[in-house]
């Protein structure tokens, strides 16, 4: 539904996106996630038409997006970062007038504009005038434009920002909603927030794809370790001897001791699941435990890992260093 | 070409939000009462040439105080992205944009439609000149409406955009004016210099005379510098 091939995008000196290739299914809700100045914006941007790419070529649903712009762009409900409105417009004069550049048919329009304010929150404030809203309520004029011509690709660049959390949970649930029946691509740099909604995250540091897979199977990459965080009541040195003895085991760290109980991390030598064997080992010592558990990894931890590691961010710190 | 009304009448109510639109309407309204009543009188000619003369004058200042909103704004404030991510055209989005100011420009002349009725109930007014006048007046506003509209695809500044189409229209008035009365200009230029002098082409119009050149010379002048807006505005899709 939505495709990209080998996209690059300089702005002057730096490379904004360097050679982004990527695929979108139909009905496939996929995070795009990265630091600040990573590249999504400027990705949706090109998605979208609005900026064309350096060199690459994309497309929705089948329509270029530079050859043949205006067929991709109404296929494209489109949230741009910080949702630029008309201020002095009420919000339904203003879903109106975008259901007119959409070319809908008057009694459609009426249809669906009392549709998108009753699922995005905007009832009791259909007759105020946009710039008297509240962040997240103009935020959700934002998202009811977006749907209103029931798009089969949804863009929302950055869809939470700047809301609180109980806001953030209710577009959450609104895009959780969408699954299915439309495509969506939604940018965050907020992990919780596209781990939760998404089908699939694409992280991008630098303007390059550096993940991209279901937010389960990037969890099991981080965790690929197997490591087990275990709390027992013994000394530190006897648990070593319990544990380390252990034909699976690589390493056992104490990390903490109290009141006679250890904390400590064990290793095992390949990606072996040890906590039973560990368990096993400290019963038959009868070694009280109180704790046995995979380390959790989180995807903030990946995240952090991959973006970290990505040669285009240091490039890109020179260049704009170069320039001030 | 609904979208091009679409954008028209947002572009036509937004102006009745910001202020600017109201200090336009007010100075208009008081220079036009003021060059009317000079000549409003027992004894004068029931005619409207001179005051239509030095409207043409404040238009050189007015237009680009209309104009300097349009596509300024949208790059300022980021609706920009909104308008040219729908599936419209760049032609719509500035055709769109000078319809809207147009539109603005001829509420404008509402004071002057009441001396007009004034002139009607106190004398006997030439229609035909009244006529011509306000025809090439509307279309002096078309012309710098559309010089302002192309500046303001230029820049996201108001001010950068006023001053800018201020300079051109001012250029075409005044400037060339100067110009062509300077002794060292060549003949020849001065033959240009006098038919792209806004002030010469309207002359005829005040007159009552309606020649087809200096329809011409708005109408192609205000097309030349939409079409240069709307390249200018499909340039940001391939820069």
């Amino acid at each position: 539904m939505i495709s990209a091939k080998r996209l690059v995008k300089w702005y002057g000196p730096t490379a904004a996106v360097s050679d982004l290739t990527f695929d979108i299914e139909p009905g496939q809700i996929v995070g795009f996630l990265g630091p600040n100045g990573a590249g999504k914006s400027t990705t949706m941007r090109i998605l979208t038409g609005y900026l064309p790419p350096t060199s690459g070529s994309a497309s929705i649903g089948g329509h270029d997006v530079l050859d043949d712009s205006r067929a991709a762009r109404a296929q494209i409900g489109y949230l741009p970062e910080g949702t630029p409105l008309y201020g002095e417009m009420r919000v339904t004069e203003y879903l109106d007038y975008r259901g007119r550049l959409l070319k809908m048919p008057r009694a459609e329009r009426r249809r669906r504009i009392d549709e998108v304010c009753g699922r995005c929150g905007l009832e009791p404030v259909r007759r105020r005038a946009i710039s008297n809203l509240s962040r997240g309520n103009k935020q959700r004029v934002g998202l009811a434009q977006a749907l209103l011509h029931e798009p089969p690709v949804l863009i929302l660049d950055e869809p939470t920002a700047g809301l609180d959390p109980k806001q953030i949970t209710a577009v959450r649930g609104l895009i959780a909603e969408l699954r299915g029946r439309h495509t969506v691509l939604l940018s965050s740099h907020i992990l919780p927030e596209v781990e939760k909604t998404a089908d699939r995250v694409m992280i991008i540091a630098g303007g390059r794809l550096v993940a991209d897979g279901s937010p389960d199977e990037l969890r099991r990459r981080v965790a690929a370790g197997g490591r087990v965080l275990i709390e027992a009541k013994a000394g530190a040195a006897a648990l070593r001897e319990a544990v380390g003895g252990l034909d699976a085991v690589a390493r056992v760290e104490v990390s903490a001791q109290d009141d006679g109980w250890t904390r400590a991390t064990i290793t095992p030598k390949d990606d072996a699941d040890i906590r039973e064997a560990i368990g096993g080992a400290l019963l038959a010592r009868g070694v009280a435990l109180r704790e046995i558990r995979l380390e959790s990894a989180s995807l903030e931890q990946f995240f952090v890992q991959v973006t970290d590691s990505v040669p285009g961010q240091a490039s890109e710190a020179v260049a704009q260093g170069g320039a001030a | 070409m609904s979208a091009v009304w679409t954008i028209a009448k947002r572009e036509l109510t937004g102006m009745y939000f910001s202020p600017i639109a109201y200090l336009v309407l007010g100075i208009f309204a008081f220079v036009t009462s003021l060059l009317f009543f000079a000549q409003y009188g027992p004894g004068q000619p029931a005619t409207m040439r001179g005051e239509f003369t030095w409207l043409v004058w404040l238009l050189v200042f007015l237009s680009p105080a209309i104009s300097m909103r349009s596509i300024s704004e949208e790059l300022k404030s980021g609706t920009i992205e909104m308008l040219m991510t729908a599936p419209i055209s760049d032609t719509q989005v500035v055709l769109g944009k000078w319809l809207g100011a147009v539109g603005f420009f001829l509420t404008l002349l509402i004071p002057v439609l009441l001396q007009v009725a004034l002139l009607e109930l106190t004398a006997e007014p030439d229609y035909g000149p009244i006529f011509t006048g306000l025809l090439g007046l509307i279309l002096v506003g078309a012309l710098y409406l559309a010089i302002g509209v192309f500046v303001s695809t230029l820049t996201d500044s108001q001010l950068i955009a006023f001053i800018t189409t201020a300079l051109i229209t001012g250029f075409l008035t005044i400037g060339l004016y100067m110009i062509s009365a300077a002794d060292f200009t060549p003949l020849a230029v001065k033959d240009v210099l006098y038919y792209i002098n806004v002030n010469q082409q309207f002359e005829a119009f005040a007159k009552g005379l309606i020649d087809v050149r200096n329809f011409v010379f708005f109408l192609s002048g205000s097309a030349l510098f939409l079409f240069f807006g709307i390249k200018l505005l499909e340039s940001r899709r391939w820069r």
